[in-house]
């Protein structure tokens, strides 16, 4: 492929990308109470082609509700390593912000992205349907411009997210 | 007799009332054990909650204990008061199974041992907490642990910069 096609073939999967997210929903914190709502008949998600989805490997999307703590953590990550590029990372909720209410919790790590790349984050304690669809709506945006990259961050920044992991799991 | 007049009967108990179905009851830590032995078989069948309280002002750790008698629909708490430094409990898994679980929680959040309990003390639910007070201790120091433990966070540019600098 010469490097106009390439550029073509990137731009059309990005489109046909954004069109079909399918969305893990790791729900620990207590926001994820306005997902139900969400996915289901009254704001139905799956109108811009959002399906919740069962494991991993078939995952486009790892939506992390609210607070983080350690041992969550460990299973987050555990999760977003086994899921396939491209991957997205939401992070749901001031919690996975800054630690939220939980900021000085001696077990509730305080920002997220310092130990997975986060694509998107939608503020709020907690954020109602309508922040999440017009996240979702950001988040395609961004794949369409090619600008949500995190799972590229991961592996260039390798080391400094093992060593932030490696500093609070031991 | 009702059952209010049978736990007044008990023998080195201080009763307070505050509802007709919530029953406060402080005991003595070398009666707690006789006391509880008592109650159930007044008919207080259930332990709902067994939980501690760090109280650092008065040295003491309040230990309670909720029961609840599905027959007579009270609720009663057992109270008890032990020493700060070199906290020590006797098991109370005999009279209630369920307290086996609460006692593990407790010694390892607060520190206190328990006598008679072959599990307390082992690891239960903090999962690599390298702290070296327990934490839900008045003493320990939540927003220190957390600043040198998860570390404020720097993005990886700023990383990059710094090792640039230097
Ligand atoms: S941001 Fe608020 S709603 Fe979300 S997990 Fe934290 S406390 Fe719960």
């Amino acid at each position: 492929m010469d490097k106009m096609t390439e550029e073509q073939y990137r731009a059309i999967s990005n489109m046909l990308r954004k069109r079909s997210l399918w969305m893990l929903h790791y729900c620990t914190g207590c926001g994820a109470m306005e997902l139900p709502p969400t996915m289901t008949s009254r704001y139905d998600m799956e109108r811009f082609g959002i399906v919740p989805y069962v494991t991993p490997r078939q995952a486009d999307i790892l939506l992390v509700t609210g607070y983080v703590n350690v041992k969550t953590l460990k299973r987050i990550i555990t999760v977003y390593e086994q899921m396939l590029d491209p991957k997205y990372v939401i992070g749901f909720g001031s919690c996975a912000i800054n630690g939220g209410i939980y900021y000085d919790s001696y077990s509730v790590i305080n920002r997220l992205d310092a130990y997975i790349p986060v694509d998107v984050y939608i503020a709020g304690c907690m954020p109602r349907p309508e922040a999440i669809i017009t996240m979702f709506k950001h988040l395609m945006n961004l794949i369409d411009s090619g600008k949500a990259d995190g799972y590229k961050r991961y592996k260039q920044n390798y080391e400094f997210y093992k060593n932030n992991q490696r500093k609070v799991l031991g | 007799m009702s059952v209010l007049d049978k736990i007044k009967g008990i023998e080195g108990v201080n009763v307070k009332v505050q509802r007709d179905n919530r029953i406060f009851v402080d005991v003595k830590e070398d009666k707690l054990i006789s006391v509880l032995y008592v109650l159930k078989n007044i008919g207080f069948n259930q332990l709902s909650l067994l939980s501690a309280v760090d109280r650092i002002n008065e040295e003491q750790f309040e230990v309670f204990y909720v029961l609840y008698s599905n027959r007579e629909k009270v609720n009663c708490i057992v109270r008890t008061y032990i020493p700060r430094d070199n906290p020590k409990l006797v098991t109370a898994a005999i009279i209630y199974p369920p307290a086996h679980a609460y006692e593990r929680e407790i010694a390892e959040m607060f520190g206190i041992k328990v006598e008679g309990n072959a599990d307390a003390g082992k690891p239960f639910i903090l999962e690599n907490f390298k702290g070296d007070v327990p934490p839900l201790r008045k003493d320990f120091n939540s927003m220190k642990y957390v600043n040198a433990h998860f570390q404020p966070f720097r993005h990886h540019d700023e990383v990059e910069l710094e090792a640039k600098d230097e």
